[in-house]
């Protein structure tokens, strides 16, 4: 496996630097905003939870032109006696610099697993540079699993509002806890912490060339620790704000992203995921609490607009995919009132499903095949606002859970049309 | 009397010697033939197992091109399709081959023009196919980026873009066949000038309130809500 170039005075700090306990990444793409709070966070979590350990930042960036590698170098907390009752013994370096490769998220990842092999690094963290909700706790809950417990791969857990992180609700966790059988509640959640060996073990997959690099990092990290059965945990972090989002993003490029990474990872794992059924708790670590969120506008009588927008112009292309059977089930939503707007659990999961077959298949280009799933998403999101409305977050959760239950329950669908010789043996078995 | 019955003799004696000398070349147009309908088979045959072997149906599938074959009225497969094609081409090179060995003049001098036509049929063909492909494509892309963008009328755009590629691709076609050229140049520039200025008629003057309208969503759509979905 090829190792990436890292520029000559990286490398001369890396080499200055010998080794490291720690290794703390933030990739970045203009995020001179929020950054320095990020970098300052960081910094207070190790100097008061690994007071003993020598810990490097690493800023990964995408070419930034607002100044976010400058943000970082001057970013630091000049007086610890404010936020320590001890000084801490060793300095934390900070490496700031532009990765090469393909532009994405996943080189900017990639070049934080390679000084962390660089550095023989223990325990390593990622976490986005737009938060403005991280505290130095996070630090510590995504770290300490690894150095303590030996835990391989923390996965975030986080109190978000009811609405908020509807992709991750409806598809992605369901789908990713039913094809591993591992409770992760955040798969995409972006903030991570991991163990040196799994770093070494990402580095050396040949995945950098690929959409990876680009897009889908955050999936494809956790189910290839879940995949190669590495130790999984969770930490409960709190809240998670970013800073603002770009307004001209487009939620079909976002799905088809988030997306088509799944369903790519299908194709590789199939054999660990086909024999699994059900799914197991996976072990949580922090104090959970409640956190005042913020308020979430929206519109679900624009949403079931567009929903039946969809269904009225995509009605070859979901009849191609869905089959007669559940496109005629999703016909029967678009009569039903806004007000009484239900996409039942059993039919979503045997959409994602479909999908997931046709893509497997290759009934189309992925992209157009991913981006005609948008209107049926805004239409089960709608269907998930109007149902979970009067809800207490608890009873939200109950929902998801009932979601999940049918994607478990529906398995045996998509695993015997994925391989149906495979389905055979286990019978057999 | 000798001369009256050499009268009568004298051509069927050029008959049968003419005869005579074409029978070899009607051995040489029965050999090609048999030889060229074995290799055709033989053809047929290797290009449907190896199109089997790379598993060209899903590829025709994901490419789009069953879907169109099935939109054209062709119910068999796409790797049987292209075998039979092929199958055809080299049954009626045999038969151009077959009609040549004959060495007569007038057919010599048709041959020689279907050879002459067969680069322009070939590449009219190319340029059907990949611009029929081109167009299932591009209608498709804009049918779901409409749908997404919340257009009211995304089918019927899709459908629009098709029928102005499908006549695009059709004129340059039938201009690469070099079929009445100057006809279809005059009927093409007519119909295709004529969608354009009728949707400039029909957008810049009809449809100012519906452009009005379209503003005033995109607009509200920057008000629509603030879910974050990842």
């Amino acid at each position: 496996m090829d190792t990436i170039e890292l520029r000559p005075e990286v490398q001369a700090q890396i080499q200055a630097l010998g080794r490291a306990d720690i290794v703390v990444g933030i990739p970045s793409f203009n995020n001179a905003r929020t950054i320095g709070h990020v970098v300052r966070a960081v910094q207070a979590g190790l100097a008061k939870y690994f007071p003993e350990q020598t810990a490097v930042i690493v800023n990964s960036d995408g070419g930034s032109t607002d100044g976010t590698t400058t943000v970082v170098q001057q970013s630091g907390i000049e007086d610890y006696s404010a936020i320590l009752l001890h000084h801490r013994v060793s300095p934390i370096a900070k490496l700031a610099f532009p990765y090469v490769g393909v532009p994405g998220k996943g080189s900017a990842f990639r070049a934080v697993f390679e000084i962390a092999r660089s550095l023989n690094a223990r325990a390593c963290a990622v976490v986005d540079s737009d938060l403005r909700s991280i505290t130095p706790e996070w630090i510590e809950l995504l770290v300490k699993p690894v150095l303590m417990n030996g835990f391989d791969y923390v996965a975030p857990l986080y109190h978000r509002h009811k609405f908020d992180g509807t992709i991750t609700n409806n598809i992605i966790y369901p789908l990713t806890r039913a094809l591993y059988g591992k409770r992760v509640r955040q798969p995409i959640g972006g903030d991570f912490g991991f163990s040196g060996q799994l770093a070494s073990f990402y580095l050396d997959q040949d995945v950098w060339q690929t959409d990876v690099a680009r897009f889908g990092i955050d999936i494809w990290m956790t189910t290839t620790a879940i995949a190669n059965s590495f130790k999984v945990t969770q930490s409960f972090l709190g809240a998670k704000i970013h800073d603002a989002k770009d307004p001209g993003a487009d939620l079909s490029s976002m799905l088809y992203q988030v997306v088509s990474a799944t369903f790519d990872l299908m194709e590789n794992h199939a054999p660990v995921w086909l024999p699994i059924r059900g799914s197991e708790p996976v072990p949580a670590f922090g104090f959970e609490y409640t956190v005042g969120l913020e308020h979430v506008s929206v519109h679900t009588g624009r949403m079931l607009a567009q929903f039946r927008e969809g269904l009225a112009n995509l009605q070859e292309i979901w009849r191609e995919v869905l089959g007669a059977g559940d496109f005629s089930e999703v016909q029967r939503l678009g009569v039903q009132s806004d007000a009484e707007f239900k996409f039942p659990p059993a039919l979503w999961a045997r959409v994602i499903y479909d999908y997931a077959l046709a893509f497997h298949r290759k009934q189309m280009l992925p992209a157009h095949l991913i981006k005609s799933l948008t209107p049926l998403y805004i239409g089960k999101t709608a269907a998930f606002i109007l149902a979970a409305d009067a809800m207490t977050p608890a009873e939200v959760e109950l929902e998801i859970e009932q979601l999940c239950l049918a994607f478990e329950r529906d398995k045996d669908y998509l695993a015997s049309a994925w391989a149906p010789d495979h389905l055979e043996l286990m019978n057999k078995e | 009397m000798n001369d009256f019955l050499n009268l009568i003799l004298q051509p069927l004696d050029a008959l049968f010697l003419s005869l005579m000398a074409l029978l070899p070349n009607l051995l040489a147009m029965l050999v090609i033939l048999l030889l060229g309908i074995g290799l055709a088979r033989l053809i047929h045959f290797v290009l449907l197992k190896f199109l089997n072997a790379i598993h060209f149906d899903n590829l025709a599938d994901r490419m789009g091109m069953t879907a169109l074959m099935r939109k054209g009225g062709l119910w068999s497969k796409p790797a049987a399709l292209i075998a039979s094609v092929v199958f055809w081409v080299v049954m009626v090179l045999t038969l151009m081959l077959a009609l040549n060995a004959l060495q007569i003049a007038a057919i010599d001098h048709l041959v020689a023009q279907i050879f002459g036509y067969l680069p322009r049929a070939f590449s009219a063909l190319v340029i059907l196919l990949a611009g029929t492909l081109l167009a299932g494509f591009a209608s498709r892309a804009v049918l779901i980026a409409a749908v997404n963008s919340g257009y009211h009328y995304a089918k019927a755009l899709a459908d629009g873009l098709r029928l102005l590629l499908t006549v695009l691709i059709l004129a340059m076609t039938m201009e690469q066949l070099q079929i009445a050229p100057g006809i279809v140049l005059a009927a093409f520039s007519i119909t295709f000038g004529g969608i354009v200025v009728a949707l400039a008629i029909a957008f810049g003057v009809g449809g100012i309130d519906a452009a009005r309208r379209m503003i005033e969503k995109e607009h509200a759509q920057q008000e629509q809500s603030e879910i974050e979905h990842l």
